[in-house]
């Protein structure tokens, strides 16, 4: 790895003298016409066609405006992306009916039509090909009269969506069922209902050369720290891709830190958990076409909070969010615990336990380190595939698998059942972590852990467990360090980490997160029963 | 910065992957020595016997291995002018490392014993593997390795069948000790008390007792048993305790947790059953014109467990009586365990830690002579409260007068 670094810096460097003769790395799209549109209406729509290499879904319908008058026109519109009933009820039907006044002059038509006649919202004058072209692509309806050397664009998006269901990931027992679809727009609808305040900001551009897919980034001014949204900002605007086709390649291109396990960002496919981060001051980035929404900055507590937490009561919630915890340290050390135990510290186990492990082991032929490490490796193989494979045939994966890391594997004497009994702990445990991201991370980390204890023995997972925190705490997520409030700590702030107070306690939102107005509701909510009246305080005495 | 971290990082690796498993055992590289019997051979050598677990043989162990038919454990034995030479040495026959972090029990032959453990366990005290939580008895009138040998239904693992036996037998019956290495080094090295250790015996035939048949009858040739209390004096074994009197010392030692009393009932012996429940034992030191007294105090609660007399047990008067009867009762036992102790001069009470704590300048002056001049002659009072708390199920006998 070192070496290709060196080979980097070094084409790197080579390059640099290169590098002004031809930086056609963006692969903008070259066949947009230079030239300005064109009075004629042929000629524009010769354009168009050619420039679309005449693709069957762009739609071309030439007309005659009005009754009277023999003005040509036509209406460009790409089949799918619009709404049809749209377009021919309200932009088409009275373009072609309406009676003209002939005395209007060619340029004062699209005035005329323009405030008369389209029936659609989103109006606009489109005078680049440039333009153009991203207006129809994005749905519009683009509008050409002959003489005139400028379009009118209509707002007419439509077409075919995924309609709202529920979310796949991070599923809640007691919460909204809706989850985000692929359209950006009905995502932020969702946000809107839920947070009906002007200071709710969306501001939304265009990244990917190529793809020019929309990214949205929405916040609550006033609440969200200023110096965050204009980093976020920054970190977008610096983007220079060809395509954006998922959240997660903004995700990797803003992150702080590409070298960690750990994700620095948060993704969600629910509006709930956007509304509520929203809230407490970070910034949603929305993404055209992907369900999964990116929350920045993201703090490493944050993957143990289920959104079901703030919804069930805090009794519940502090108790589960134990649990998360010692499912998250069980995914990453219970292996690396087998092996240090069964291969340096003997001494700590049981005495009937080390007994009946040591049977087991008897007919193994492997250390416990190979043994543990294939039985991981292959639960990783099985999962894998059942995440992987279709929905049918994944069935026949778990039953297959149930055998082969079960009970056939330990009966060929290839692993002991104790063993089995470790793996499927962590596997269960890794399942059961809230956040799907974070359970990634502790899968990778299990694996050096499990190398450090074959090595070291609980030293070494103890060193290894150290390195990772020292690492953890070194993060930061938008400036924003990882750990907080726990490192630095925040003493406001920790009744929403290991454990969830009351809602009537949650006066103040992260600190860190959210520098100036932390204030979230007012103190003294504590709900109590009614003060007896005077009547029953006589009954009483 | 990057440099520094490229030249310093194949370093690291290497200081992680050259060392590569420093110290590694794997399961199946180590033998558990479950308990460790110790015996003197009739050249003066010490024999150490080590009970050895085969882990394919023991119930629970599913899997494959020896099969069902092998015996859960083995017995190697080798000879050395040390306890640590010995083992080392008994490595010729075992085929793994011997592990001895699991070693429960240790047993010391009676001969060995009589002639003095002041320096056997210091070995197990130093050994970073060896607990001085291992349970220690005394091979009664056999040698240390035969008592390992038998095996024992129920338990498997032998020395896991004594260990039990010893903690379920004090706790429900208190005539044996529960003692650990680690009492017994205490013992020996104070001025002020000297250890006692169960003893155990083997009932029945050893021959027999050794082979797998001995746990697939029901009636097992060979059993292994705890017999009586064995008293030390200067860490050497000089004599033995049995049935009441073994009792009413671990009265005095406050290591009762339930036991079992009859006293007779108007002329009838063994008339009313007695189940104590609860006991706490005071032992406290007096000085009066320099010399030392002690007063025991017992208080015990407890149901009648047994009437095999018509008796009305409604009657406060009667309960009063019977107390006051199983109070005469118990101290004539602990009167009894510690003229015993007296007679062989050990006190293996502790008395002299409570003279000790109690008149710490006159404890100086005695230290030394303690067990011969001072303990056989000391002034002990001993009193007990004993409370009948309920009747059992029942409140009058069945048997009408």
């Amino acid at each position: 790895m070192l070496f290709q670094w060196g080979m980097r810096r070094q084409k790197k460097q080579m390059n640099d003298g290169v590098q002004q003769e031809g930086d056609d790395h963006s692969g903008e799209v070259a066949d947009v016409p230079q030239e300005p549109m064109s009075a004629e209406l042929a000629v524009n729509i010769d354009i168009i066609r050619r420039a679309t290499g005449e693709s069957d879904d762009v739609v071309i319908r030439r007309f005659s405006l009005g009754q009277e008058t023999q003005m040509k026109a036509a209406i460009v519109f790409v089949d799918g992306l619009v709404d049809e009933k749209n377009v021919y009820e309200f932009l088409l039907m009275p373009l072609l009916t309406t009676s003209f006044p002939l005395a209007l002059e060619e340029k004062e038509r699209f005035q005329w039509i323009e405030k008369k006649l389209a029936a659609v919202g989103g109006v606009k004058h489109v005078t680049e090909w440039k333009q153009l072209f991203f207006e129809l692509f994005s749905g519009a309806t683009v509008m050409l009269i002959d003489g005139v050397p400028f379009a009118i664009s209509a707002s007419t998006k439509g077409g075919q969506y995924r309609s709202i269901e529920e979310p796949q990931t991070q599923i809640a027992i007691r919460g909204p069922r809706e989850g985000f679809t692929e359209s950006l727009r009905t995502n932020t609808a969702m946000i809107r209902r839920r947070i009906k305040n002007p200071n709710l900001w969306l501001e939304t551009m265009q990244i990917g050369t190529v793809t020019q897919t929309d990214v949205a980034i929405m916040y609550v001014k006033g609440i969200a720290n200023d110096e965050i949204i204009e980093e976020v900002k920054t970190r977008l605007r610096r983007i220079d891709i060809d395509s954006v086709l998922e959240s997660g390649y903004i995700e990797q291109l803003i992150e702080d830190q590409t070298f960690t396990t750990f994700p620095t960002t948060y993704h969600t496919e629910r509006p709930d958990i956007v509304a509520a981060n929203l809230l407490e001051g970070r910034v949603a980035i929305f993404v055209e076409g992907t369900p999964f929404v990116l929350v920045a900055p993201a703090l490493f507590i944050q993957f143990f909070q289920a959104v079901e937490d703030y919804y069930a009561r805090f009794d519940i919630a502090t108790a589960l969010r134990f649990l998360r915890v010692l499912i998250f340290f069980i995914s990453l050390v219970a292996p690396a615990i087998y092996i240090a135990a069964t291969t340096f510290h003997q001494e700590m186990i049981p005495t009937q336990l080390v007994i009946a492990i040591a049977a087991q082991r008897e007919a193994v032929p492997f250390p416990a380190f190979v043994e543990a490490l294939m039985m991981e490796v292959t639960f990783e193989v099985l999962r894998e595939a059942g995440v992987r494979l279709p929905r049918a045939v994944g069935q026949a994966v778990s039953i297959v698998g149930a055998l082969v890391i079960g009970q056939a594997a330990v009966e060929a004497g290839f692993v002991s059942s104790a063993m089995v009994i470790v793996v499927s702990i962590t596997a269960i445990a890794s399942f059961a972590t809230p956040s799907f991201a974070i359970a990634i991370s502790a899968r990778l980390i299990r694996f050096g852990l499990m190398f450090l204890a074959a090595m070291f023995g609980f030293y070494g997972i103890m060193m290894g467990i150290l390195v990772m925190t020292i690492h953890l705490c070194s993060l930061r997520s938008f400036g924003v360090p990882y750990m907080s409030p726990l490192a630095p700590f925040t003493p406001s702030n920790i009744g929403d980490t290991l454990f969830r107070v009351p809602t009537w306690m949650f006066r103040e939102r992260p600190h860190l997160i959210s520098q100036k107005n932390i204030v979230r509701q007012s103190g003294d909510q504590k709900p109590q029963p009614p003060a007896p009246s005077r009547q029953e305080k006589g009954d009483e005495s | 910065m990057k440099r520094l971290l490229g030249m310093f990082l194949p370093f690291a690796a290497c200081v992680c992957l050259l060392s590569g498993c420093w110290s590694k055992k794997e399961l199946t590289d180590l033998a558990f020595v479950i308990a460790v019997g110790l015996d003197k051979t009739e050249d003066g050598k010490y024999l150490a016997s080590f009970q050895v677990v085969n882990p394919g043989n023991v119930a629970g162990a599913t899997q494959r291995g020896g099969g069902a038919a092998g015996v859960p454990v083995s017995i190697y034995t080798s000879t050395g002018d040390s306890l640590v030479e010995a083992s080392r040495k008994a490595s010729e026959k075992v085929s793994r490392l011997l592990y001895y972090a699991h070693t429960n029990l240790v047993v010391v032959g009676e001969e060995l014993a009589r002639e003095g453990l002041d320096g056997v366990f210091d070995a197990m005290e130093r050994s970073q593997q060896f607990r001085t939580t291992a349970r220690l008895v005394i091979a009664r009138g056999h040698s240390a390795k035969d008592t390992l040998s038998v095996l024992t239904p129920i338990d498997k693992i032998s020395a896991n069948q004594i260990i039990r036996t010893l903690e379920f037998s004090e706790m429900a019956w208190g005539q044996t000790i529960n003692v650990d290495v680690w009492w017994a080094i205490r013992g020996i090295a104070s001025p002020g008390r000297n250890p006692v250790i169960t003893g155990v015996s083997i009932e029945g035939g050893l021959k027999k007792g050794k082979r797998q048949e001995n746990v697939q009858s029901s009636v097992p040739d060979a059993r292994v048993t705890l017999n009586g209390l064995a008293l030390f004096k200067n860490g050497r074994l000089i004599g033995w305790a049995d049935g009441p009197t073994a009792r009413g010392m671990m009265w005095v030692l406050d290591r009762i947790h339930q036991t079992n009393l009859t006293i007779p009932w108007e002329g009838k012996q063994e008339a009313i059953g007695y189940r104590a429940t609860r006991a706490k034992t005071n032992v406290e030191a007096r000085v009066n014109n320099g010399r030392p007294s002690i007063s025991v105090h017992i208080k015990a609660e407890g149901d009648i467990s047994e009437a095999r007399v018509p008796i009305n047990l409604a009657d406060a008067g009667v309960v009063f009586r019977l107390e006051q009867e199983l109070e005469r009762n118990v101290k004539q036992e602990i009167t009894k365990a510690i003229e015993t102790a007296q007679r062989e001069k050990t006190d293996i009470f502790g008395f002299g830690d409570a003279v000790h704590r109690a008149a710490p300048r006159l404890w100086k002056k005695i230290e030394k002579e303690w067990h011969d001049r001072y303990f056989p002659e000391l002034d002990v009072t001993v009193t007990a409260d004993l409370y009948i708390r309920r009747t059992g199920l029942r409140n009058k006998p069945y048997i009408e007068e």
